[in-house]
Parts: C-alpha cells; sequence; structure tokens
C-alpha cells in the first residue's frame, strides 16, 4: 500500500537538504532492544556491484550511524507526567490469550514524531508475565551527542496492587562509542520493583535540529505481542512525504493524514518470530515507510520514467568514450571472432581489472598512501585499471557497444536484504546494476562487476528480479533471469571400501557448479591455502551426519571465475555400519546432513525462501570387504514434486553397492501454506537417505 | 587488576585480542573513520630492532607469532603505578589481521596516558597511529542484567596487518589499583619469541612473585630496586573444546607489592586469608537490615515454624523476587550496595544478592559468609597464590543450625570450625534450595569470614541428582510406523536449562520446539500429537515432558526383514574427540549427570526377532554406559544408562574417553533384524 502527500518545498533550502537525505537515508524503528536493532540494520560495506558509493563508506557510516542511532533510539514520552490510567483489567492479567506464554507484552506504544520542530515523544507500557519478562526493566536509549538529546526521561513500576514505584534512581550515560568528536552515549536506567504482574511504563523526548531530515519507519512488529500502538508522523514542510505500509494486523485502518498529521492506531501485533529460510525480516514485519522527496509525483510510471531519463543520462555521459572504448576493445578481440566470443572475451577482461570492492578492508592510512585516483568517466577506468563493481559494469556497456553490440544499462534492486516495491517510488530501491546485451537475437544479463561470476551468471541476489533497463525515455521494466536449478550444482562422486570394523575409506570428489561455486570463491577470496583447505573439509564433515576424517588433496582453483570448483578429498568414516546380530546394515545415503534437520518445526509463520534454485547429486560407490555380500539394497525412490525432487537408485554388482541420489529445490520462494507439503517431501527425503542396505556374511 | 565480582564471565586473554564480537562492526567501522587524517611515522626501535629475528616454532595454522612483549611496572611512592605494555607480531596469514589491534582498558581507577601503534610493512614505510585515532566503546545493550560498568576498552586499529608485516603497540597507562598486585600473562594462543616484564619499586618497598602454569623465571636485577624477568620461546596455547579454563593453563606471573609499613595503600596479599580480610572490609556494613526488610522477613517466615522453611522461604524470595541487574562503577566491581537499597530496589548482581540474603538469614539467627568464586571450575584453586583477579562470581555459604538435618540439603560440607555449612547460589533462580549446578560442583571458593578468607572446595552432587530420565512405550505396526509416548524426567542442570529456554520463547507456541528438534535427531518422518510440560515453574520438582508421536518409517524394510534401531532417541555420543591433531588438555563436563533410557517397541503382528545388537558395557572411573536390548514376548525393550561420575578426565585418560564415544556411537546406530514370524 502507498500513500503520498505533496506539501510545499522550499527552494532555497532543497539541494543542501536533499544532499544530505540521499547520503543519509535511514530507516526508523521502535524496537525493544534498540542497539542490537540498531546493528542489525547498521549500513552494510557496500559488496556487490555497488559502485561509488563505496568511496565515502566510512564517512556515511558515522553519519548515518549517527542518525540512525537517533532513528532507533525511537521510544520517547509524553512531556509531563500524565501517565495513562491503569484500568484494573490490566492490573489482573496474568496472561494474554493472543499471545499465551508470552514473558511480557506490550499493552500501549506511542511515538508521536514531529519533523517540523526535530522531536518525538515516545511512551510506552509493558505487563510483565513471567520473571523471564522483567529484563525489560532495563533501559537503553541510545543517542548521538551535539546531534540528539534525551530529555524529560519518566518512569514507573506499578506494583500488581497498583502501587506505584516511582523511578527516582540515577540515569547512567554509557559511553558506546567515542571516536574523534562522535559520541555515540545511552542513558541507562533499570526500574524499581519490578515483578511478575508489574506494569512498567516509561517515556521520554527525544529532539534533534529541526533541521535534518530523514526517512523514517514505523516498524510495529517487535519481539513482544502488542496489544495496542498508536503512532503519528508530522511531516516537514519542506518536501514531499509518501508512505507506504504492508503486513498490518487484520482489521487496522490504514494511516491516515488528518491535518498534515499521518497517524495510525493499530491493535494486536503478533511477536514477531524469526524461522530458518525466511526473507528478508524487513519484508514480513508490519511496518510503514516514509520516504522524503523532492517530487510530488503521484503515477509510479511517471515517476520511474523521469528517474530512468536523468539515470540513463547521466550514464551516458560516464560512457560516452567511443573511440577510447574502440581502441581498447581492438586490444582484447580478433577480428575474426565470433559475436558471443567476443562478448565472453570482452567480460573476461572486464573481470581482470581490479575490483575495488574486492579489496580487503583498509584503514585511512592505507587508502591515502595508495592514493586512487578518481575516474570520471570508462575511459579513466580503462586507463586506470580498477573500479569499483557498478562502474566495471559500465565500462563493461561501453566496451560490448563499441564492439558493435546493441546493450543497455540496466539498474535492479538486489534482493539480499529487501525486495523491490516499485510503487513506493524510492529510487534507492534500485541498489544494483547489471548490462542487458543482446546476443543472437538473445538477451544476456551480464555482471562482470561481480567478481568470480562465470560468464552470464548473476550472483543470487540479482537472479529473479526487477531492473530498469535504461534509454533516453526513461526505459521499460525488465526481469532478471533465475536459473533453473540446474545452473548451480554440487556433485559429489565417491569411491569408497568398506572395511571389517564398519569404516568407509576412499577418494571423495566434490564439483561446486554455478552459484554454488560463485558464493564459495567470493568467500573465501581474501583467505589463504589453509584456510580455504579446512574451509572445504568443513563443508564434507557437515555433509556426513556423523564424525569424518577427511583430508583435502588438490588445489582447487579459488581465483577464476571459471564455471566449476572441484575439490578432491582423501575420506574416512568410522562406523558407518552398524552391527545387527550376524547381519550388518549401513545406510544407503552418506552425504544426507545437509537434509537431515530442515524444517524440522510443524508450524510454519513465514513464507519459505531459498535464495536460488540448486540441485545435488550424489554417486558413491562402497566395495564390500571380502566375506560378505549384500542381502537386500533399498528399493528405488522417485519423489518429484515439480518445485522440489528427490530419486535414490541403489544397485549391487560384483560386490559393489552402487548409489545415485538426485535432490533438486526449483523455488526461491514457496507461500507458508505449501509448508506442510514441503516438510512431507523433506521427511521423505529423510526416510530414503536412511533406508538400510543389509550385509549378510557371504558364507 | 581489572577483576570484578559479576556474573558473566570476563573476556579471557585469548578473546581479548579480538575485537568484541557484538560491536566489532561499529568499532572498527568508526575506527577506519577516525583514520583519515592520520599521517606516517617511523617505528620505533623496539620495533625495528625485531625486523630480522627468527621466528619462534610455529605451524602452519599459526596466523601470527610474537616477536616480543614487555610490560614495565612503575610504582610510585604514593601507590600510584604508570605502566608501559609494547607488543609486537608478525603476521604470517590472513587470519591475523585481528592482531593488528590495540586495545587498552578504561575504568575509574585506571586510565590510558599514551597509546600509539605501528606497522612496519615488508615493503615500503611504516606506518603510525596514534590515541587520537583510537575509538573508545563500553559493552553496550542491557541484556541479562548488565545494565552499567565503568570498564571500557579503547581500540587502535593499525594499518596494514596483513601477512609478512610486522604490527606492534605501547600504551602507557596510569593506575590507582584497590590493591597492589599485577598480574603478568606472558602466554597466549600464539607463539612468543621473548617476553619481558620490569618492575621498578621505590626504595623500601618490597615484591613477592609467583608463578602459574609455568616454570618459575628468576629475575635479573637492572638497577635500584629494579628488576626484569625475560621469558623466551614461549609455546601457543591451542584452545579446545571442553578444555580447562584459560587461567588453569596459561603460564602468569603474579605480583604482589609491599610499601613499607604504615603507608596506607591496600598492600598486596600474602596469602588467601589476607583477601578474604580486604573482602570482609568490604561487607562492613552493607548487610545491615532496614526495619522494612525486618517486616519483610517476619511476614515472610510467618507461617513456618522450622527454621529450614524459614531459610527455604526466604532463599526463594531473593533468588526471585530480586532481579538480577548488575551496576558496578568503581569498587562496585567488588563491593556490595547496601542490602536495604538492594531490598528497596529489588534489583541487584551476584554479590547484592548473597549480602541482602546473609542479611535476611541473620533476622531469623542464622549466619552466612559470602563465597567468591569462579563460574569457570578449575579457574581458581588454593594452590594458585592470592590474587583479586581470578574471581568473576559470590555465592553464599549458609551456616546450618543444629536443628537443621534434611536430606534435601545435599550442597554442604563440614566445616572444621563452622560445622555444616550450605553453599547456595542466589543468582541461579532455578537452583532449587539445598542444591548447586555443575559449573559451582567440585569448585573452589573463597569463603569470606570476619577472621579472614579460606578455601573451600564445593561438594560433588549424586549424579542422579542430574541428568535425563527418558522412557518411551511404543508401538510398531507392520509398515514401520511407530506409535506412543514419551516422557522425560529432567533433573538439575538438565532441567534448568529446559526452564530457561521456555521462559525465553516469545508464546507457548515455541515451547514445542525443542522437543521437535529432538525428535528430528532420531525420526526422519514424524509428527508430535501431543506435548505438554510438567513443574515447568516449580524448580524444586523435577521438569518434565510428556508428548505422544507416531514415526512413519522408523521400521525399514529390507526384503522380507524389518530394521528396527532399539535405541529409540536421544544421543550420548559425541564427536569432541574426533579431531585431526592430537588432545593437548584433560576435559572438563560441566557437571556430573546419570541418564537412563527405557524404550519399549511393540513388534509388529508377523514379525518375529532375528537378531538383536550385542549389549554394549563400558566402564572408566570417569564415566560409564550400559546398554541392552531384550526381547520378552513381542516387546523389543531397551535400556541404558550413563553417567558421568568425574568431572574432570586427565589428559592421559582422553583415549578412553574417546573409545567410550565410539562405543556409544556404535551402539545407538546399532539394530535390531525382524523377520516374518513362523506360522
Amino acid at each position: 500500500m502507498i500513500h503520498c502527500c505533496k506539501t510545499r518545498v522550499p527552494v532555497l533550502v532543497l539541494s543542501l537538504k536533499l544532499a544530505y537525505i540521499e547520503k543519509h537515508r535511514l530507516k526508523h524503528a521502535l524496537p525493544v532492544d534498540w542497539y542490537r536493532t540498531g546493528l542489525n540494520a547498521l549500513p552494510k560495506p557496500f559488496f556487490s556491484t555497488g559502485g561509488c558509493r563505496v568511496v565515502s563508506l566510512m564517512r556515511t557510516f558515522l553519519g548515518a550511524g549517527a542518525l540512525l542511532w537517533l532513528c532507533l533510539s525511537g521510544v520517547s514520552a509524553h512531556a509531563g507526567d500524565d501517565w495513562l490510567p491503569v484500568v484494573p483489567e490490566e492490573l489482573k492479567m496474568t496472561t494474554e490469550s493472543l499471545a499465551p506464554g508470552a514473558p511480557a507484552i506490550y499493552l500501549y506504544r506511542q511515538v508521536d514524531r514531529d519533523d517540523q520542530s526535530g522531536h518525538e515523544e515516545n511512551y510506552v507500557r509493558i505487563k510483565i508475565l513471567t520473571e523471564e519478562g522483567r529484563k525489560h526493566a532495563d533501559l537503553e536509549i541510545p543517542f548521538v551527542k551535539n546531534l540528539t538529546k534525551i530529555r524529560g526521561i519518566k518512569a514507573r513500576t506499578v506494583r500488581p496492587d497498583g502501587t506505584i514505584a516511582n523511578f527516582d534512581g540515577q540515569i547512567f550515560e554509557k559511553t558506546i562509542i567515542k571516536a574523534k568528536g562522535v559520541k555515540l552515549l545511552a542513558q541507562t536506567l533499570t526500574l524499581p520493583d519490578v515483578q511478575v504482574g508489574s506494569i512498567i511504563e516509561y517515556k521520554f523526548t527525544k529532539e534533534w535540529d529541526a533541521g535534518l531530515i530523514y526517512d523514517s519507519n514505523w516498524t510495529l512488529s517487535e519481539e513482544l505481542f502488542t496489544k495496542r500502538a498508536k503512532f503519528s508522523l508530522k511531516p516537514s514542510t519542506s518536501y514531499a512525504v509518501r508512505w507506504s505500509w504492508d503486513n498490518l494486523p487484520p482489521g487496522t485502518d490504514a494511516p491516515k493524514d488528518i491535518s498534515h498529521v499521518i497517524r495510525l492506531d493499530v491493535q494486536n501485533i503478533p511477536p514477531f518470530r524469526t524461522e530458518d529460510y525466511m526473507p528478508p525480516e524487513g519484508e514480513l514485519k508490519a511496518h510503514v515507510n516514509f520516504v522524503y522527496t523532492t517530487s510530488g509525483e503521484k503515477d509510479s510510471d511517471k515517476f520511474w520514467r523521469e528517474y530512468g531519463k536523468a539515470k540513463n543520462s547521466g550514464i551516458e555521459s560516464f560512457i560516452n568514450k567511443r573511440k577510447a572504448m574502440e581502441q581498447a576493445v581492438a586490444q582484447i578481440v580478433a577480428p575474426g571472432d565470433f559475436s558471443e566470443a567476443k562478448l565472453k572475451k570482452i567480460y573476461a577482461r572486464v573481470q581482470q581489472l581490479r575490483n575495488l570492492n574486492y579489496d580487503k578492508e583498509k584503514t585511512g592510512q592505507e587508502q591515502k598512501r595508495e592514493k586512487l585516483k578518481d575516474f570520471n568517466n570508462v575511459e579513466d577506468l580503462w586507463k586506470l585499471g580498477y573500479g569499483y563493481g557498478t562502474s566495471l559494469n559500465w565500462l563493461f556497456l561501453a566496451l560490448v557497444r563499441a564492439a558493435g553490440f546493441e546493450a543497455y544499462p540496466v539498474i535492479i534492486s538486489n534482493r539480499s536484504n529487501h525486495f523491490f516495491h516499485p510503487k513506493l517510488m524510492n529510487s534507492f530501491e534500485l541498489n544494483d546494476n547489471v548490462v542487458l546485451v543482446k546476443v543472437d537475437g538473445k538477451d544476456v544479463y551480464l555482471d562482470p562487476g561481480t567478481k568470480f561470476a562465470p560468464y552470464a551468471v548473476l550472483p543470487w541476489s540479482e537472479t529473479g528480479v526487477s531492473g530498469l533497463r535504461l534509454d533516453k525515455e526513461g526505459g521499460v521494466w525488465v526481469q532478471t533471469p533465475l536459473p533453473d536449478g540446474s545452473a548451480s550444482r554440487v556433485d559429489r562422486k565417491a569411491l569408497l571400501k568398506l572395511t571389517d570394523d564398519g569404516t568407509l575409506e576412499g577418494k571423495l570428489t566434490v564439483a561446486y557448479s554455478g552459484l554454488t561455486a560463485l558464493w564459495r570463491r567470493s568467500e573465501q577470496r581474501n583467505e589463504d591455502d589453509t584456510k580455504r583447505k579446512q574451509f572445504l573439509e568443513d563443508q564434507v564433515k557437515e555433509y556426513v551426519p556423523v564424525g569424518v576424517e577427511v583430508e583435502l588433496t588438490n588445489k582447487p582453483d579459488w581465483t577464476s571465475s571459471a564455471p566449476t570448483l572441484v575439490a578432491e578429498y582423501k575420506l574416512t568414516v568410522r562406523g558407518w555400519a552398524a552391527a545387527a546380530g550376524r547381519r550388518t546394515v549401513l545406510a544407503a545415503v552418506l552425504f544426507s546432513n545437509s537434509e537431515k534437520h530442515t524444517f524440522e518445526h510443524a508450524e510454519r509463520v513465514h513464507p519459505i525462501y531459498f535464495g536460488y534454485p540448486y540441485e545435488e547429486t550424489d554417486d558413491v560407490s562402497i566395495d564390500l570387504p571380502p566375506g560378505w555380500k549384500v542381502q537386500s539394497t533399498p528399493a528405488e525412490k522417485i519423489q518429484d514434486e515439480k518445485v522440489v525432487a528427490y530419486t535414490l537408485k541403489t544397485e549391487n554388482k560384483d560386490n559393489r553397492v552402487h548409489v545415485i541420489r538426485d535432490f533438486k529445490v526449483n523455488f526461491v520462494m514457496l507461500e507458508s501454506k505449501y509448508y506442510a507439503a514441503l516438510r512431507k517431501f523433506y521427511e521423505l527425503v529423510r526416510t530414503g537417505d536412511e533406508e538400510q542396505i543389509v550385509l549378510q556374511p557371504a558364507s | 587488576m581489572k577483576s570484578k565480582l559479576f556474573c558473566n564471565l570476563p573476556p579471557e586473554p585469548w578473546l581479548s585480542k579480538l575485537p568484541h564480537l557484538r560491536f566489532c562492526g561499529f568499532v572498527l567501522a568508526a575506527m577506519t573513520l577516525a583514520a583519515p587524517n592520520a599521517h606516517a611515522g617511523d617505528a620505533p626501535p623496539w620495533m625495528r630492532a625485531l625486523t630480522s629475528v627468527a621466528l619462534p616454532a610455529h605451524d602452519d595454522k599459526d596466523s601470527v607469532v610474537q616477536l616480543y612483549s614487555e610490560e614495565i611496572l612503575n610504582v610510585s611512592s604514593n601507590g600510584k603505578l604508570k605502566s608501559v605494555r609494547r607488543v609486537a607480531y608478525k603476521i604470517l596469514r590472513p587470519d591475523g589481521k585481528d592482531f593488528g589491534v590495540a586495545r587498552g582498558y578504561i575504568d575509574s581507577e585506571t586510565k590510558i596516558t599514551g597509546m600509539r601503534g605501528w606497522c612496519i610493512p615488508a615493503q615500503g614505510k611504516d606506518y603510525e597511529v596514534k590515541e587520537k585515532e583510537s575509538v573508545e566503546s563500553a559493552l553496550p545493550g542491557v541484556t541479562n542484567g548488565e545494565l552499567m560498568s565503568d570498564l571500557r576498552a579503547k581500540v587502535l586499529q593499525i594499518p596494514a596487518a596483513d601477512p609478512g608485516n610486522i604490527v606492534g603497540y605501547e600504551i602507557e597507562q596510569e593506575l590507582r589499583p584497590y590493591v597492589l598486585q599485577d598480574e603478568w600473562v606472558f602466554q597466549s594462543t600464539v607463539p612468543s619469541r621473548e617476553a619481558h616484564y620490569t618492575l621498578q619499586l621505590p626504595a623500601d618497598w618490597e615484591y613477592k612473585s609467583a608463578w602459574l602454569n609455568y616454570p618459575e623465571a628468576k629475575p635479573v636485577s637492572i638497577g635500584m630496586n629494579q628488576w626484569q624477568w625475560v621469558l623466551t620461546d614461549i609455546k601457543a596455547i591451542k584452545t579446545e573444546e571442553s578444555m580447562p579454563p584459560w587461567r588453569a593453563v596459561a603460564g602468569q606471573m603474579y605480583i604482589s607489592l609491599f610499601p613499607p609499613s604504615g603507608k596506607a595503600q591496600q598492600r598486596g596479599f600474602d596469602n588467601w586469608a589476607e583477601l578474604g580480610k580486604w573482602y570482609t572490609g568490604l561487607l562492613k556494613d552493607r548487610d545491615n537490615a532496614s526495619p522494612e526488610m525486618k517486616q519483610k522477613v517476619a511476614t515472610l517466615t510467618a507461617s513456618s515454624t522450622a527454621t529450614l522453611d524459614k531459610m527455604r522461604v526466604l532463599a526463594k524470595f531473593v533468588e526471585t523476587d530480586i532481579r538480577y541487574v548488575a551496576i558496578e562503577l568503581g569498587i562496585g566491581g567488588w563491593q556490595p550496595h547496601p542490602a536495604e537499597e538492594v531490598f528497596l530496589h529489588r534489583y541487584g548482581d551476584c554479590k547484592d544478592k548473597a549480602t541482602l540474603l546473609g542479611s535476611m538469614l541473620r533476622e531469623i539467627g542464622v549466619e552466612s559468609y559470602h563465597v567468591v568464586i569462579n563460574t569457570d571450575r578449575g579457574a581458581i584453586t588454593p594452590a594458585m597464590p592470592a590474587h583479586q583477579g581470578g574471581f568473576n562470581h559470590a555465592i553464599i555459604a549458609i551456616k546450618l543450625p543444629d536443628s537443621v538435618n534434611d536430606p534435601s540439603l545435599v550442597a554442604i560440607v563440614q566445616h572444621p570450625k563452622l560445622g555444616w555449612i550450605l553453599f547456595f547460589d542466589p543468582t541461579n533462580e532455578s537452583t532449587p534450595f539445598g542444591q548447586l549446578s555443575g559449573y559451582l560442583q567440585e569448585n573452589y571458593g573463597l569463603l569470606v569470614a570476619p577472621e579472614g578468607g579460606e578455601f573451600v572446595r564445593l561438594p560433588t552432587l549424586p549424579a542422579a541428582m542430574s541428568g535425563i530420565q527418558r522412557s518411551a512405550k511404543m508401538k510398531m505396526d507392520p509398515t514401520g510406523t511407530l506409535q506412543g509416548e514419551v516422557k522425560e524426567v529432567r533433573l538439575g542442570d538438565q532441567g534448568r536449562g529446559q526452564r530457561q529456554a521456555l521462559h525465553g520463547a516469545s508464546d507457548r507456541k515455541e515451547w514445542v520446539k525443542p522437543v521437535e528438534t529432538l525428535l528430528s535427531h532420531a525420526f526422519t518422518n514424524f509428527q508430535l500429537t501431543k506435548a505438554s510440560v510438567t513443574n515447568l515453574d516449580q524448580p524444586e520438582l523435577p521438569f518434565g515432558y510428556n508428548y505422544e508421536i507416531i514415526a512413519q518409517s522408523y521400521g525399514k524394510p529390507a526384503g522380507n526383514l524389518m530394521l528396527v534401531r532399539p535405541r529409540i532417541l536421544g544421543s550420548k555420543s559425541s564427536e569432541l574427540l574426533e579431531t585431526k591433531e592430537p588432545r593437548r588438555y584433560s576435559v572438563e563436563f560441566d557437571g556430573p549427570w546419570r541418564d537412563t533410557d527405557t524404550f519399549e517397541i511393540t513388534l509388529p503382528p508377523g514379525f518375529e526377532v532375528d537378531d538383536l545388537p550385542p549389549a554394549a558395557n563400558a566402564d572408566y572411573p570417569f564415566a560409564s554406559y550400559h546398554s541392552k536390548t531384550e526381547v520378552t514376548g513381542n516387546v523389543l525393550r531397551y535400556t541404558r544408562s550413563f553417567e558421568v561420575k568425574q568431572l574432570t578426565v586427565p589428559l592421559d585418560k582422553v583415549e578412553d574417553l574417546k573409545r567410550l564415544y565410539r562405543i556409544i556411537a556404535g551402539d545407538e546406530r546399532n539394530t535390531a533384524v525382524l523377520k516374518p514370524a513362523a506360522r
């Protein structure tokens, strides 16, 4: 859902303030544990194909960190001592039927922010239902010294009998971080006489310079159940403001603009739970997002068209070095190369350039000493031989055009941390880029700005996402391809012997391809051989449900963008075969651990989200020890549910057991209503994996 | 000199080398921001001299080696101390970048007066960073009740901590410690080439040194009242899971300083009794009872006539009604808040709780004493030199009146002077009165009595008081589906852990998850059809789960046979010792326990047992394991017990433990074979 409110935009202050907003776009939350939530929300080092914003990442960080602190500390109070009346029902309450067993619940929360005068008032009332819930009486209210102020902290405990214990203790000022004139502090206190059955409440006001404007966000879903909450925002009159909302509890009225104040009244917000394989939290929590903008455009098509035009113009200006690019292409390709061969050569050449996003973190001194030069266009970049991922993609665009290809810049929304909502008209959500090249009539999406990405393979977070293919008219919406599971495989081939004492030993070869190779290379890029060896050996240990001895025996190719990463091992699995009287039994599937505990819980709240489709094949041969023969092997298993599939085949020939297992995941997201079926599938997989091969004495 | 009595462990020395996980990102980011104005400078001569030295013995997994460390302690006659710490590492592997961080601690008695760091790169000019580029941080957050402390860290990131480069730093501090003692912890997780400790005392002052976990080195006199100790080629301590605590294995030297008699400063400790006296001084008048406290004691105990009942009700009050909140400023790290304040606010930390309980007990005529202790068994023992640094927790020892003699009080020892004393930890909210958690058992604590302190060994509780007793009655049908009920009784620490997990859940729906996780390790395909919890809020009673399950495909068809695992669920085996590297240290268990399983499976009609797995019997002094599978009529019955009898498995017995774990793992995988019944 989205709404927009056009307000007056004073032209004189606009440019400065806008620049500030653009650099320090922030989120606002009302968390229970402010600091932890704050860390989760901190901007992460831009890693993928982010481009030039990295240059001043750390400057942005502290600026952003400071403001973020300001935002995240969002619990404030009404001024004065006007506590809301405590009703007998609240005092008597021992449990909340909508959150049975909860340690505590928010009886009431209120956040009133005024962006015109730069202050925010918060009021929180919590009912303590168990001893564990008493921890909510410890408060830490962070703030940035000289940027924000916390004033008027009032707190009290209402005992179960209705008597009051006002907070009259010490408020401690804790230094969280102090560096070069920046001080992140916290007002810290704890409430007195907090018992099970008590109600605690507190309020305070946060103030900041009215000139500081930043986007805000009401996050309604918290660790605790919320019985009722009210929010309001009096927006700045300097900008237009848009707001959108999602996942509000059923029956909640949409946020309303009442006399230029946006208000929301909400009840019965369930506690937020985290689950395995869930989409980014921000997509699941009940929330209202606000975006300040200079544009009052209400039509999203028009908004993106205008944005696309401006963006395209900037990119065209950056890449408009035709002659230099033609000269560069001449160094890369041979005249007789076919079109795709040409393209691959250019792709490989751009990937060879130094990608600054993949450098190890450097201190200011190191950066200063390195004296990296700025680049203003693709010619500079080509000459310098280094750039950030985003810029390298634009260089690639310029080169392929110079080579005669029809190619387009595409700005996309990376789905690693959030999903794209075009109706929100937030240009910052288009935070990544790829290049679309027409090759023999086909669209090929390429991202040489991602190191180790094989040709035509996009990193998982760029697959299946919306993007704006730019042109001078603004562009058209496109969708990047989502490769099926066969493009990202793990193939394990093992030649093993079973010894008399039930040990399996032999050689294992694991081949990772596509995205499974890409993330491993990327993650290990700054490690040495010792660490990488350990990493690969640990991976094998994770595949097998019992302890194994494993030794990497080859030197995998860590540095290229080759489609496959191959690791070879010497493998020993002690006690794999188990005694069964005069017989011996062994589980048919050795590499079963990955699925062993997946979806172990019966209840599911959130959709199921995998980063990308993938496939695994195990091809395992086991030579039996002399004196033993196979009595029985498991029957063939085929479980094909289209989006997931599993097959298990076992053969026995010449005292060698041959097991082939295929496992496929061919979806990215499933609604929670399919969870039961998916869980059932995994149960069947586990059942198949535990099928037993029965051996008996040959005589 | 930074130790305090709180209930969360302070970081061990090897951990302090790393940025704190909770805020390292923030700190490092802030440091990077702080750095642009830095300027290059030459490394000092002491570092320059290290560029060509031979590296100490190391292996290919070592990320760094310490080339040099030096600590200089300069004592003024007014009791002020100045220290200088110099350290230099050679980075060998990319992992070693974490050592390119200098970290100094600050509190109300300790300040940093100088801090600089350098890097000598393999190629190019040296880097230098200064204190103004450092970042100061405190532990953020108020989780676990750690509300406020004055302990802060100043962190300085050294540029180019890359393989081949040498990084180093120098930190100067001024200290005014409560006790004139110092610790030189010279052994760490990395090999060290050379370590120096220099002591400069005023005239007439004396010192005593004591060594721990390392052969004593004799000092060399290098001037008037100036001594120096030098160690070379110090081996690294490689950490292992379940190893003894750091203080029990790392080489350390303790220095106690003694001013001439008549000086006011708190001298170093000659023995533990002196430390006890010092602590007694801190407790003075802290346990005074206010009228409100007296009234509360009267109210709480009004309905009890027996002293033991009164003791229980007071212990319960302090255990549960006094919320754990630690506010530790200055001497507050050691000295409890006044009991009346703790009572009024209804919160306090471990020593506050001990003080309040002691005060309330006195109102019913029962005497008690503080016991300071470390929650890592072995971190502090009577064999160690007397020092403050090893304690992190306070509990209470209650002198049992003659009239109190009850079998439920098991955490007791007979003291030669005090008679029977009961140890009780009022901070641990789910430990019943009379019992102790595993981490405190067989642990040494300093009992603080007016005449001084003395070490006491806390008792070991019977193994049967802790553990999981699991029983299942199941039926299997011809398709291999297993159905039936499981009862679990969790005693002692096993119950405490589950209680904490459930109490922390956001709502009751989450309660089923621990059971589902347990079952997922046992069954490939199951439904939990019913589940309930017993005695969740009655810590004095055993915690329990009762649940009913249906597990499809539990019996595995194999031709005309059916394979059945008699051990239905729960695992006692461990991969702890299945490592490439040989074990270096003893294995420490959390506490004694005894688990038992009794599983019965009624076999499906039309099947009979063809083969049963053998019994498993393993007895070692430290642990035992017994299992057997029998068939009676159509019921397959599996019983087993696993008992941990000793809390330490010495290094020379670790192979036995490995053997035991393998026996258990083998037994847990064993299978019974069913065949069609003869007609």
